[in-house]
């Protein structure tokens, strides 16, 4: 258990220029064999990645990309360098819309199907928040980036270290990383903020990002301009 | 058989053959120009069609282009002002709390 939380716990040291990303795969249980290599990215998250790079849709930002289906999060700098990956907790409902008004609400008057993490596109940035400052992805519906909260009830620390990805479902919407990727994207965001991309759990991709409809990676756009 | 008995039927035979040699000959000729002409036809057509489609997929290119770059140039505005909307609110509220 000590290790489980040093492994959370951990801050992690700025990385040099040319670093491979970091997994904050956070340390194995004693029971569960580590991993070999680090997760990758699934196609969903390879495309929306394309596309943000390709298309300088981050606007010199960094941004962060939240894959719901896989229950993981990538941090990428304002170039599009791939920093940092690690597991993450999501909304406990699966959906893409968040109840109008939700961002009123207290939590306990939030039922269980309005505990969706909202997919799209956000500009995130520090503010102020009831017990401590958060990265608001959506001020509007309450939605924020932030470490687990320490009073919790539901195990979210062993949550987060399980390899199930059903398991990663539990918060009220919000996005709980661990420390050390939090602590990787607070220097990064805290002047003008940064980009977050949230995957849709049932939602086309193209209808949450509709640009992606019309971006061909360059490869594809020389393909089709070849004569034959 | 005498020879001048047998001599008209030889030159009867070989000119009859000759003649048809000629008519086939003539035939396929005909036969093979038309065909030229049908493939010519359709070679032209296909290289005007390509022309075409590679014209109408250069404008849905360039029309796509420029309409990301205006859809870009909006959502940048759109991001800005939420930031400042949402910014002012927080300034005018007391801290809300986090979906946790």
């Amino acid at each position: 258990m000590i290790l489980l939380a040093a492994a959370l716990a951990a801050a992690s040291p700025a990385e040099p220029a040319d670093a491979a990303p970091a997994a904050d795969t956070v340390a194995p249980a004693a029971n569960k064999a580590a991993p070999a290599e680090p997760p990758t990215r699934s196609a969903a998250a390879e495309r929306v990645t394309a596309w943000v790079a390709g298309t300088g849709d981050n606007h010199g930002h960094p941004y962060i990309i939240v894959d719901k289906p896989a229950a993981r999060v990538y941090l990428f700098d304002k170039t599009g360098k791939p920093l940092r990956e690690a597991p993450v907790l999501i909304g406990r409902a699966i959906g893409d819309e968040a109840t109008p008004a939700i961002g009123r609400k207290s939590l306990s008057e939030i039922g269980p199907a309005e505990k969706t993490t909202p997919a799209g596109r956000y500009l995130a940035r520090f503010g102020r928040a009831v017990g401590h400052p958060v990265l608001w992805v959506d001020y509007a519906t309450s939605v924020a980036l932030h470490t687990i909260p320490p009073a919790n009830k539901e195990h979210r620390r062993a949550r987060m270290l399980s390899p199930q990805i059903d398991d990663n479902r539990i918060t009220f919407g919000c996005i709980n990383v661990p420390e050390a990727f939090y602590k990787a994207v607070g220097p990064r965001f805290r002047k003008d903020g940064g980009y977050v991309y949230v995957l849709p759990d049932v939602k086309p991709l193209e209808t949450v990002f509709p640009m992606l409809a019309v971006y061909r990676p360059p490869g594809a756009a020389d393909l089709a301009a070849t004569p034959r | 058989m005498p020879v001048t008995k047998i001599a008209p039927l030889v030159v009867i035979a070989a000119a009859s053959l000759g003649l048809s040699g000629c008519a086939t000959k003539q035939f396929v000729r005909e036969q093979v120009a038309v065909v030229n002409a049908r493939v010519d036809t359709l070679e032209q057509r296909v290289g005007a069609n390509e022309a075409a489609t590679r014209q109408a997929a250069a404008d849905a290119q360039a029309a796509g282009t420029a309409a990301s770059a205006a859809n870009q140039t909006t959502n940048q505005r759109i991001d800005q002002l939420n930031a400042r909307v949402d910014g002012l609110e927080q300034r005018m509220t007391r801290p809300k709390r986090a979906r946790n």
